[in-house]
């Protein structure tokens, strides 16, 4: 099943219908419609089956399934600007919010009030919050912002969070770790599966990783392409990243300990002279075409790439807290989901078209 | 909307101090200096050289405009005295690929023509080595100016 939102203030679940052999076509089966604006954060807890949501209307709901449709919970975020991104923790007993109001909401269930609160961190960030990452312990969140920073916070919540998880003495909104590589606004941040290292993207078209666990400064990968929107860790030693070049690439932890392009896993199948600057002869033909409407249009190359556009989410595929995965699934502003598979270094793809 | 809870618009970004504590002395100095390194490099024809040199240790992290106007004086004699574009570009490393190009955005603001078709004609091989990425960067990067 997947969860998306068409760009809109709705979130609809697909899923693939039973006796499907391809898996290549979905079957709408829920629409959920209580937010006002966008939605612009979905996540789906693997284990107790909860989605929350998060929009541009400054509330989160948390959906339980009842067995017949999803019920929303309002979570009153006290927020003054529109949520950005929302993320469960791997206990799946709290969840992080990122925000346009350079503040971050960890809100968790209160028992005796039937009620999700929130707790605020307020002042540390000097811009908006792009997007937000649990580390595995539970405790910890990584904060990617528009003030070019990236930072790890303190998000022990006490009386819900066993002792054994508290970090340290340091208090709930306390920065730990403030990491000031990027000279663009930070994008996305992933923990890789261990919590050893951190991963971030930036609009200067690099991708950072520090590795927490050796205490080693910060890589900085200056990419020749453009920047990245999302990266998401495979193992510990292998990450993807995607963005405005429409493309996954892979990225490796290579003999030497530093991090490397792998690979662009959507290799045009087209010889490579032709790929070159195709980008931009086509789109200079769409405007030759709109500026002589008499010429007889020529029909569209078929996109080089299977995503049309930049790709905005990387999501895993496999079990919950998994210590390395193959698949993964990206979606772009093109409208569409693209399940990736990789197999060694050869990878098959399956497109979703919605 | 009334913001107050989370400090308001008014709430400044920190005032990021200078990253160097150097005085805008001790970096001219440095600079002058480096300007004597290039012009003698470009005496002796060692064009790769003097630009590797003029490249080296940008004013990037001070935000005093004199130093950085005198840089670029002396980033641009390199420029100028360019010729063959690939030999020398390919002897850049990625950060000093980097700088330049930065530099080659300044120039062609300056809008003289002898400048601008210099820093095009740099620029699109440039690009070609070193990709969009670094075109990203130097018109996004705000924090390090040249």
């Amino acid at each position: 099943m997947l969860a998306v939102c068409p760009n809109s203030n709705e979130v609809h679940i697909f899923r693939v219908p039973p006796g499907s052999v391809s898996g290549s076509e979905l079957e709408r089966i829920h629409v959920l419609k209580n937010h006002d604006q966008l939605v612009s954060g979905i996540d789906w807890a693997p284990s107790s089956n909860c989605i929350v949501t998060c929009s541009h209307d400054r509330n989160a709901y948390v959906w339980n399934f009842d067995g017949k449709e999803w019920q929303p919970v309002l979570v009153i975020l006290r927020l003054q600007r529109a949520a950005t991104s929302v993320k469960w923790s791997s206990k799946e007993n709290k969840f992080a919010v990122g925000s346009g109001a350079k503040s971050v909401c960890v809100c968790y269930y209160e028992q005796e009030n039937n009620w999700w609160v929130s707790k605020l961190i307020r002042k540390k960030h000097s811009s908006t919050v792009q997007s937000v990452a649990w580390h595995p312990n539970n405790a910890l969140l990584a904060t990617a912002s528009t003030d070019f920073k990236c930072r790890i916070f303190n998000a022990f919540v006490k009386g819900v969070d066993a002792k054994t998880d508290a970090v340290g003495d340091t208090k709930f909104g306390d920065v730990l770790m403030q990491i000031d590589s990027a000279s663009g606004w930070v994008h996305d941040v992933d923990w890789s599966p261990s919590g050893e290292k951190l991963a971030f993207t930036a609009h200067d078209s690099s991708l950072h990783v520090i590795d927490i666990g050796a205490g080693t400064p910060v890589q900085t990968v200056s990419m020749k392409e453009l920047p990245l929107r999302a990266v998401l860790f495979l193992s510990e030693t292998r990450l993807v990243a995607a963005g405005y070049d429409n493309v996954p690439f892979l990225f490796g932890l290579n003999d030497s300990g530093s991090w490397c392009l792998l690979k662009n896993l959507d290799e045009p199948k087209a010889s490579s002279a032709e790929k070159s600057g195709s980008t931009f002869s086509s789109a200079f033909e769409k405007f030759k075409g709109q500026g002589a409407p008499t010429d007889s249009l020529e029909p569209l190359k078929p996109p080089a790439t299977i995503h049309e556009n930049c790709i905005t989410t990387l999501q895993a595929l496999g079990p919950a807290g998994y210590s390395s995965t193959t698949r993964f699934s990206s979606s772009g502003l093109d409208g569409k989901v693209v399940t990736w598979e990789l197999k060694g270094v050869l990878e098959g793809v399956s497109g979703l078209k919605l | 909307m009334a913001d107050d809870a989370d400090g308001g618009d008014g709430e400044q970004l920190a005032p990021e101090a200078d990253e160097t504590n150097e005085a805008p002395a001790l970096i001219m100095a440095k600079i002058e200096q480096r300007g004597k390194d290039v012009d003698a490099l470009l005496r002796k024809q060692q064009v790769a050289d003097a630009l590797k040199t003029a490249l080296a240790d940008p004013p990037t992290n001070t935000r005093d405009e004199n130093c950085k106007d005198a840089n670029y004086a002396v980033m641009l004699k390199a420029i100028m005295s360019v010729k063959e574009v690939d030999p020398v570009l390919s002897q850049l490393s990625s950060k000093e690929a980097d700088i330049l190009m930065k530099y080659l955005y300044k120039g062609l603001a300056s809008g003289e023509k002898a400048i601008c078709d210099q820093c095009l004609r740099l620029h699109e091989k440039l690009t070609e080595k070193v990709g969009v990425g670094s075109i990203i960067r130097a018109l996004g990067d705000s924090k390090h100016t040249v």
